[in-house]
């Protein structure tokens, strides 16, 4: 008597099951990695500067006066907000952690054993950029909040907690949309930080500050347009960017971001698709 | 057949003189960087503004109607601000891999088991990065000098403002050895030239970024120390004997940038061993 053998072979997942195992392979390895020290570094410093500003305010230090009129909590926040997240905050962390998806696993040679799995070569982008996405929310938002409850007095609470909810929101698209673009960018070229750089701190801040359509090529013009608190002028550049400032309408910064998000995301997961990766010996 | 001795035998060829592996190191990182096109584009770019000031200095020196173009001391200083933008390019991309390459590859040991000591084997690496800044910050501001010599036919300018020249090579200097110590810094610590990269833009800007939080929230720049590329820019006023742009001693700029230096020799002293003895 002879036993059947099973002759089916089990389906292979789809595109979103595939997507999902990378996501939860990923945030784990994003999660507890050196590059949380960075993360935790570069959100940790608002949160320290928060503090600090609070102890300022505690001993009634004359720091936080300008001409004798003191700084309200409202507005240090915003400045926070502009300088330290909507700036540098959000294009940095989407340069290091977009441009590296791909090119991670590529330097350390294990792409192999992603790209022989029975799943779409798209499903493994889309599930690092889901778990970069996830990360950096947890890590990010939550230093907003701390430096939010720290720098504003309890009773502008109320007044201004509709702020703290749209700065949120933004942070978390710019994230998402920087994130899409540097994965793009990861997945593309050989050398993708100093390209990465290039753009989030050469070509945006001085395009956004001219007059013409080249500000329509960035993310920030359209980020920045969504900010509720006013910009503070800390430049040559900021003075110009608030001469020719023309805010687009709410939906169509938000169009154009949704657009950014998924045309970069579709062209990053077909590079991916399509490239051949050539590991160094 | 015939059977050759495999006892030991003394090297019979040359000896390099002691203290000259550097050379060597530097030699062969420059040749490989020198190949890339992408990094002579990038060398040819930084070299844009100089053609810009270049025809600035000849349409003020030739034509009566421009002479408000005639450059002036603080033309030299902005131009040093200008190039700090290729300054940062540069570093990022000759000195990201200098030392994250070599602990990649677990090379360090390679080279430690020669003739070369670690003090050698960091000089070359910072010869490399040297020479490619040297090329981007002192070599354009000393020929846009030489260009204004040659343009106004006469050293009138030059006689009067005889403090450029030292100014540019002590402040190209400064520049120089604190981009490439904290460079090197970094690279050291990682063995991954992207990771380095990012922290070292992570350093110049988070820093900034932080300063201009501090400085729009209390509309004092007394804490400019708290940015090293703030803190190069008070100094370099000082150097070229400008008003100072900051509301920082000077003395403190200086010790900040000397305190980055300081700390980054440390950390290379620490970082590049033969063998890591973990305890």
């Amino acid at each position: 008597m002879t036993s059947a053998l099973p002759t089916a072979t089990p389906a292979a997942p789809s595109y979103w099951t595939a997507s999902r195992r990378v996501f939860e392979l990923s945030l784990g390895e994003m999660l507890w990695s050196r590059r949380t020290i960075f993360m935790a570094l570069v959100v940790g410093g608002p949160v320290i500067l928060a503090i600090v500003f609070r102890l300022v305010e505690w001993f009634g230090l004359p720091a936080l006066r300008v001409n004798g009129v003191r700084v309200e909590g409202a507005a240090i926040f915003g400045v926070m907000i502009w300088m330290l997240f909507v700036r540098f905050i959000v294009p940095v962390l989407g340069v290091f952690y977009g441009t590296a998806l791909m090119a991670d696993e590529v330097e350390d040679k294990t792409i192999t054993y992603l790209f022989t799995r029975p799943i779409p070569r798209g499903a493994v982008l889309l599930g690092k950029y889901l778990a970069y996405l996830a990360c950096t929310i947890l890590v990010v938002l939550p230093s907003v909040m701390l430096v939010y409850f720290a720098v504003v007095p309890f009773g502008q609470i109320p007044a201004t907690f509709g702020q703290l909810v749209a700065d949120l929101g933004i942070l978390a698209a710019g994230l998402a949309v920087y994130g899409a673009l540097f994965a793009f960018i990861g997945a593309w070229l050989k050398r993708p930080v100093l390209v990465g750089l290039v753009f989030a701190f050469g070509w945006e801040p001085v395009v956004v500050a001219l007059p013409g359509y080249l500000k329509q090529f960035t993310v920030a013009y359209y980020l920045q347009a969504l900010v509720p608190h006013t910009m503070p002028s800390d430049g040559a550049m900021s003075v110009l960017q608030s001469f020719f400032q023309q805010a687009p309408p709410l939906w169509v910064s938000l169009a154009w971001l949704t657009g950014y998000l998924v045309v970069f995301l579709v062209l990053a997961a077909r590079i991916v698709e399509r490239k051949e990766y050539v590991l160094e010996q | 057949m015939p059977i050759h001795d495999q006892g030991y035998r003394r090297y019979q060829g040359d000896r390099a003189a002691a203290g000259r592996a550097w050379q060597v190191i530097a030699q062969a990182g420059v040749r490989g960087i020198i190949s890339q096109r992408k990094f002579l584009f990038l060398l040819l770019l930084a070299w844009a503004p100089f053609i810009v000031r270049a025809v600035q200095v000849y349409l003020a020196a030739n034509f009566q109607q421009a002479s408000f173009l005639a450059p002036r001391a603080d033309t030299f200083r902005e131009f040093m601000d200008q190039q700090g933008v290729f300054v940062f390019f540069v570093t990022i991309y000759v000195g990201a891999g200098l030392i994250a390459a070599d602990r990649r590859a677990n090379a360090l040991q390679l080279y430690l088991s020669k003739p070369l000591t670690r003090f050698e084997y960091v000089a070359g690496k910072m010869a490399i990065l040297f020479l490619f800044l040297l090329l981007v910050t002192w070599a354009p501001a000393i020929s846009l000098l030489v260009v204004q010599i040659a343009f106004a036919g006469s050293f009138t300018f030059f006689l009067a403002h005889l403090f450029l020249l030292p100014a540019i090579t002590l402040f190209a200097l400064v520049q120089i050895l604190l981009a490439a110590t904290t460079m090197l810094a970094l690279s050291s610590m990682s063995k991954s030239s992207r990771f380095v990269g990012i922290m070292y833009a992570g350093v110049m800007f988070f820093t900034s970024a932080l300063f201009n939080a501090v400085r729009g929230i209390t509309r004092s720049s007394g804490l400019a120390w708290i940015s090293p590329s703030a803190a190069l820019e008070q100094l370099g006023d000082v150097i070229f004997r400008l008003p100072p742009r900051y509301d920082l001693p000077p003395f403190v700029a200086g010790l900040t940038v000397l305190g980055l230096i300081a700390v980054s020799v440390l950390i290379l002293e620490r970082r590049v061993r033969g063998v890591e003895v973990v305890t």
